[in-house]
């Protein structure tokens, strides 16, 4: 799987098929865990498969089954879920410039995760226009039918595999931090991007170690941005491009 | 599942498709009328800037590890270490995710 871009339509489907493999070991543990507290939460497994399938959103259906389960208010429930994936806002207009003119954009936004924008970031600048498409429909398609299938496992026998695969779900979601790390390595192009994301990566950790994962991403997101416009470090000798640099 | 809760799940859907669409056509908006004025930035800077920021932040949350204790923490450590000496060298992106999950694994197998 190399950064260098594909040469056919057909070929960038499965450029993005390929790519996208290293999220499935971050994707399907988690919605084997997922499938199974759904559940365990008085949900049918078809019921568990709908939520999965239609709302696809890891973290915040893990909250709406939860929410749902403890006898909140749907009003409620409906709230905090939107409010959980709201930091989705500012993913699409980043990968706006390199959308082709294809009217099936708009849907496929449905599967722009933060895995799959961080993916598309990286490499729509990359490939020619006429294999994003493409390549944007094949991860994202693997990474939406992965989530799918593994709420349906761990739904169907998510006990049984959880105990007797222990170690493996532990080990395999390391994908996820290690594409991320590829895919976040090529930005540190300056010491003012550096202590930026340094300090994104950090103030996010912290905040999970607190318990605080929903609120993690666009805090850190925010401490970044502000150390990025209040640190003026660079009297670099060339002009700080904001979107960080492309590593082709 | 009640009638109430399908509908739930559905204003969940629609809301979160529209969470993620509705930027896209301000932007694309944005953008055509950026072509027809050059005077007007396509991209405001803020929003470039949480393009890479957002994924440093993905990225600081994954690394918590399903069940942290020392091992895990160890196993967290020689895996980046892995991932990132694997991408100086090959600049891929398979094999410094598989190098990774790999180092990751063996400590957690051997230590834990």
């Amino acid at each position: 799987m190399s950064l260098q871009a594909a040469s056919s339509p057909t070929r960038a489907w499965l450029t993005g098929i390929s790519e996208a493999v290293p999220l499935l070991g971050g994707y399907v543990p988690v919605a084997i865990s997922f499938g199974l507290i759904a559940t365990q939460a008085g949900f049918s497994a078809w019921e568990a498969v709908a939520i999965s399938t239609l709302i696809y959103a890891g973290a915040s259906q893990f909250l709406f089954v939860g929410m749902v389960a403890a006898g909140a208010p749907l009003w409620l429930v409906v709230a905090m879920t939107l409010l959980i994936n709201l930091r989705h806002v500012v993913y699409a207009p980043n990968l706006a410039p390199w959308l082709t003119s294809s009217r099936l954009w708009p849907w496929l936004m449905h599967g722009l995760t933060d895995q799959i924008f961080a993916m598309a970031h990286a490499r729509l600048p990359q490939l020619p226009a006429s294999q994003r498409l493409g390549w944007f429909t094949g991860a994202a398609l693997l990474a939406w039918l992965s989530w799918i299938g593994g709420t349906a496992l761990g739904a169907v026998a998510g006990g049984e595999l959880i105990a007797r695969w222990a170690l493996m779900g532990e080990i395999l979601p390391f994908a996820l931090p290690a594409l991320f790390l590829v895919l976040i390595a090529p930005r540190f192009t300056s010491r003012r991007w550096s202590l930026a994301l340094g300090l994104t990566i950090l103030s996010a950790l912290l905040l999970t170690i607190l318990g605080l994962t929903n609120l993690a991403i666009p805090l850190a997101a925010a401490c970044g941005a502000l150390c990025f416009q209040v640190v003026k470090l660079g009297h670099t000798p060339r002009r700080e491009n904001s979107q960080g640099e492309r590593h082709e | 599942m009640s009638n109430a809760l399908w509908v739930a799940v559905l204003a969940s859907a629609v809301g979160t498709l529209l969470i993620r669409v509705l930027p896209l056509f301000w932007m694309q908006r944005r953008l055509e009328r950026q072509a027809s004025d050059d005077g007007l930035e396509a991209m405001p800077q803020w929003l470039s800037l949480l393009g890479p920021l957002m994924i440093a932040a993905v990225f600081g949350v994954s690394l918590m590890p399903v069940t942290p204790d020392a091992v895990s923490w160890l196993a967290t450590l020689i895996g980046v270490s892995a991932t990132l000496a694997v991408w100086w060298l090959k600049r891929t992106l398979g094999w410094p995710v598989a190098a990774g999950v790999a180092a990751y694994g063996l400590v957690m197998m051997f230590f834990g």
